[in-house]
């Protein structure tokens, strides 16, 4: 073998103080130690092996490795600059961020249109073909994109399910249950916002074209939430300096979808139900908030009891036809006579503030901000 | 056994000796307990079984995890007690590994206090999943985030982890989450790990977590095979991240594998550079066992025969490029050797590894190029560059046999390397080895060969013009690399040495078990106490005595003096 003290001129072996040199070769690797056994891993990346640590005047590179930690100045120890945020994002993102909450919005308007246009069996057609579009566009969105969630898919069945139910209720609901009150309905609807059972497009129209304001919000609230996140010190920090961004998310998705409604009553010449839709997507969008983030319980339990308070309160309308069951609908129709919004705004406020509460208790705590774990 | 990103798939890591190891050890029954470490390793499937091995669970280590299951108060303050007393260890400013000043007696396993702590948080923890199920849930829940940062804070923490924040908090306890997977799998019961006799890990670290568990509940005696260590490879792959979650991370990954070497009963370093490593790491000298990884010989032994084959101006460096290869410190020793030696060659073969790889071997290239313009024998003949890029596999080198085979000289130039896997292939074809002295290469080496340091072009040239210059000292020196190769690095040797170690497990910790009759009740008696008196007690030559009884009597000449 040959011999290693004469083939590695490297360092003089008569130098006074040879660690120092190999100190300030490895100064970077030295100072971002947090303890001497990096430093011995670092070392050993770097060739430096046992008979090397040998001219070192030491037993093993473990021990070299502790007498350059013991050596190297820590005491003016800089803390890390925050890591640089993430790019915005490539093309597809960018698609799905923009483009893809835009389509359900637009798939909507674009049946409305066609309804209005339309009469009889192609109005029927289009009205079949516009919420299959509606709908397939809504499942784009709500899978790619800010809006999509990493949960389960069976949650994510169920909690669809109440959200078309709640939908519905919006678009045929109150005309049900003002012309069950009346002793109606006699026939199905037929599509317009007169007859005996009215159809309530504009709140419908509204909620579709809130898609995108939810989407950029919802994102709008991730981005600065996590830039919280690596701005505070403390998870006490953390939690004060989200709320306010929580409740700046909430009002800005609410204006924007008064706005929407009041634009698209105007448009569609409809009475604006302003309760009701506000409070409904409220309801919607702090449900999809906090699935985004990962808490499905809550939102499923929230949703499944409102759907369960509007379905009873329709249903006790109809029981009271029962002989000697008339005073079952009572509390129903003094509501409805008070406001025929009433019912709706009522179920789905209480929802929306109850969810309002929860989500500013999970939402401002720090693991609800994991990133998600980058697939391997 | 318990593999990780191992055995039974097609891709992973290091699966070949531990098929080697089932297939080599026929009369022992095998059930494999492997995690996958990534979604494509999954879908690749895996390799063939052999029939010793009973039955295959597997569990990820990657994506996410949750079954659901919210705790209730009871358990929820069980798991803050347990996971507030973990993360207070980690951040206690104690060195988890720092070596004891008292020289540590046989017998005796010295144990800090820190040390228990942790063991016992892991139990608890570990115990907790038993019970209520829902440990991965709870281990990413505030109730986490929160005890690991009054454990930062508390008085007595690091200073570096005093200084954590919230992401950083995140990362840990996204990170701790992930480690302790394990603790949340079914394999404890009577019918999974309880059952077996001997627990081998084919690592360390989170991989043999589930040993260190079925130790623990069912007393499983573990063994443990290391040819990197664990919290090497940790400490190299995690260099951006922020110092606190280093710290935390570092000393939980540090007590984790001191935690497995006390309880392990035998450790199996690949190498004298793992040894090392584990002997710091506090693993107590009496129960490591070197075991070298074993191969193939046969597809070697036609080139080692006959080393007259070889073309005596030509020098080979097998292997993957890669930075670590250091292929461009090599292509300037191969500069300064065509000074002395204008003949040479250099053929350098095997593909890149990984699309840093293939950017470094374009690099390498373009360097070859550069230095080393085409030359032609003639003036009418086609020409040749000296240095050749090549891939293994294709018709002209079929095998790696083939690729020493072309050789005179094999030559490494790497500065990171474990176990030198090439340059023990090339001491089976009987080739001499000029290499770098890093990692185990001296070890497998041994005299056998030239070894210069890394990162030294002129070093290299020198050790390798005098292997070319003197043909009869190259032949020497191979036909000493082939004999120490077969000697010690056979696959037959590492299967021999497992067997002899299974089976010493087995004597010395035999797992006490309860004999049940045909009802399922416990039988009384079933096996007699003598039975657990180690040795036979039958023979009364043989009894063992106690260590004072045995020790010679001091002569009185010497208490006088």
């Amino acid at each position: 073998m040959t011999d290693l003290g004469e083939l590695n001129r490297g360092t003089p072996p008569g130098a006074a103080d040879p660690v120092k040199a190999l100190l300030h070769r490895h100064r970077d690797l030295c100072e971002r130690a947090v303890d001497p056994l990096e430093i011995a891993a670092g070392l050993e990346a770097h060739g430096i092996t046992d008979r090397i640590a040998a001219r070192f005047r030491h037993r093993d590179v473990f021990s070299l490795a502790e007498e350059l930690y013991a050596r190297v100045p820590r005491a003016g120890e800089t803390p890390q600059p925050a890591p640089t945020e993430p790019p915005p994002g490539t093309g597809t993102d960018r698609t799905a961020l923009i483009l893809l909450p835009v389509l359900p919005g637009a798939l909507c308007a674009a049946t409305v249109i066609a309804l209005r246009q339309t009469h009889g069996q192609t109005g029927l057609y289009a009205a079949v073909a516009g919420v299959l579009a509606v709908t397939l566009a809504l499942r784009a969105a709500l899978r790619r994109g800010p809006l999509s969630s990493l949960g389960p898919t069976r949650s994510r069945t169920a909690t669809a399910s109440r959200t078309c139910w709640l939908i519905g209720y919006a678009l045929l609901g109150n005309g049900l249950l003002g012309t069950a009150i009346t002793g109606g309905p006699d026939g199905l609807p037929n599509g317009t916002a007169e007859g005996d059972w009215p159809l309530t497009v504009a709140p419908v129209l509204a909620l579709a074209l809130s898609c995108a304001p939810a989407a950029w919000t919802v994102r709008l609230f991730t981005v600065h939430a996590r830039r919280r996140l690596r701005s505070s010190r403390g998870l006490e920090d953390l939690a004060a300096s989200v709320r306010p961004v929580l409740l700046g998310t909430f009002a800005l998705y609410l204006t924007a979808l008064a706005t929407l409604l009041t634009a698209s009553s105007a448009l569609l010449d409809e009475p604006s139900a302003h309760a009701e839709t506000l409070t409904l997507g409220a309801l919607l969008f702090l449900a999809r908030l906090l699935t985004v983030h990962g808490f499905t319980h809550a939102p499923k339990v929230i949703l499944t009891l409102t759907v369960a308070a509007q379905a009873t309160a329709l249903a006790t309308v109809f029981a009271a036809r029962l002989p000697g069951c008339a005073p079952v609908d009572a509390p129903v129709e003094t509501l409805t006579a008070w406001d025929p919004a009433a019912l709706p705004a009522l179920t789905c406020g209480a929802a929306a503030l109850t969810l309002l509460i929860h989500a500013s208790r999970t939402l401002t705590r720090a693991s609800a901000h994991i990133p998600p774990e980058q697939p391997r | 056994m318990l593999t990780e990103g191992g055995y039974p798939y097609v891709d992973g890591e290091g699966w070949l000796w531990c098929d080697r190891l089932v297939r080599g050890l026929g009369h022992h029954e095998f059930d494999v307990y492997a995690f996958s470490s990534s979604e494509a390793q999954e879908q690749a499937g895996w390799v063939p079984l052999p029939p010793q091995v009973g039955r295959v669970r597997t569990a990820p280590l990657w994506g996410a995890w949750g079954d659901g299951v919210v705790y209730g108060r009871r358990a929820r303050r069980r798991f803050s007690e347990h996971y507030g007393e973990l993360a207070a260890v980690l951040c206690a400013a104690t060195d988890p590994l720092a070596p004891d000043s008292r020289p540590a007696r046989p017998g005796t396993p010295r144990v800090s206090a820190e040390a228990d702590r942790f063991a016992t948080a892991l139990h608890g923890l570990a115990e907790l999943a038993r019970d209520e199920g829902g440990l991965q849930s709870a281990l990413r829940s505030e109730t986490a985030v929160r005890a690991l940062e009054r454990a930062c804070r508390a008085p007595g923490a690091l200073r570096t982890t005093r200084e954590a924040r919230v992401p950083d908090l995140l990362a840990v306890a996204a990170h701790l989450e992930r480690a302790l997977r394990p603790l949340s799998l079914d394999w404890y019961e009577e019918d999974g790990l309880g059952a077996v006799d001997v627990c081998h890990a084919a690592a360390g670290g989170v991989t043999a977590l589930p040993g260190l568990l079925a130790h623990h509940f069912s007393g499983v005696p573990l063994l443990v095979t290391e040819y990197g260590v664990r919290l090497r490879t940790y400490y190299l792959t995690r260099p951006d991240s922020p110092p606190a979650v280093r710290a935390l991370l570092a000393a939980f990954h540090g007590r984790l594998a001191a935690e497995i070497y006390r309880r392990a009963a035998f450790i199996t370093p690949g190498n004298t550079h793992a040894r090392r490593w584990q002997e710091r790491c506090g693993a107590d000298r009496a129960k490591l066992r070197t075991v070298y990884p074993g191969m193939d010989a046969a597809p070697f032994a036609e080139v080692g025969e006959a080393p007259e084959s070889a073309d005596p101006h030509t020098l080979v460096w097998v292997g993957h490029v890669q930075p670590a290869k250091d292929l461009v410190s090599l292509l300037h020793a191969f500069a300064e050797i065509r000074k002395e030696e204008p003949k040479t060659r250099l053929r350098i073969i095997g593909g890149p590894c990984g699309p840093e790889g293939a950017a470094y071997l374009g690099h390498c290239r373009a360097l070859a190029a550069q230095l080393f313009p085409d030359e032609a024998e003639s003036p009418h003949s086609v020409g040749d560059n000296p240095v050749s890029f090549e891939e293994l596999g294709g018709p002209e080198l079929p095998t790696p046999a083939d690729a020493y085979g072309r050789g005179a000289v094999t030559v490494s130039s790497s500065v990171v390397e474990g176990f030198p896997v090439g340059l023990v292939e090339a001491m089976f074809c009987g080739r001499a080895t000029v290499s770098t002295d890093v990692g185990a290469v001296v070890e497998a080496i041994g005299g056998t060969g030239l070894v210069v340091p890394p990162r030294n072009p002129r070093a290299l040239a020198e050790a390798c013009v005098s292997l070319l210059r003197d043909p009869e000292r190259r032949a020497r020196l191979g036909a000493a690399a082939r004999a120490r190769a077969l000697e010690l690095f056979t696959a037959d040797q590492s299967i021999a040495a497992f067997h002899g170690i299974y089976l010493e497990i087995v004597a010395r910790t035999p797992v006490h078990r309860l004999l049940l009759d045909a009802t399922g009740d416990p039988l009384p008696f079933a096996t007699p106490a003598e039975a657990h008196v180690p040795g036979h007690w039958t023979d009364r030559t043989s009894r063992v005595l106690p260590g004072w009884a045995m020790d010679a009597p001091v002569p009185a000449t010497e208490t006088a003096r």
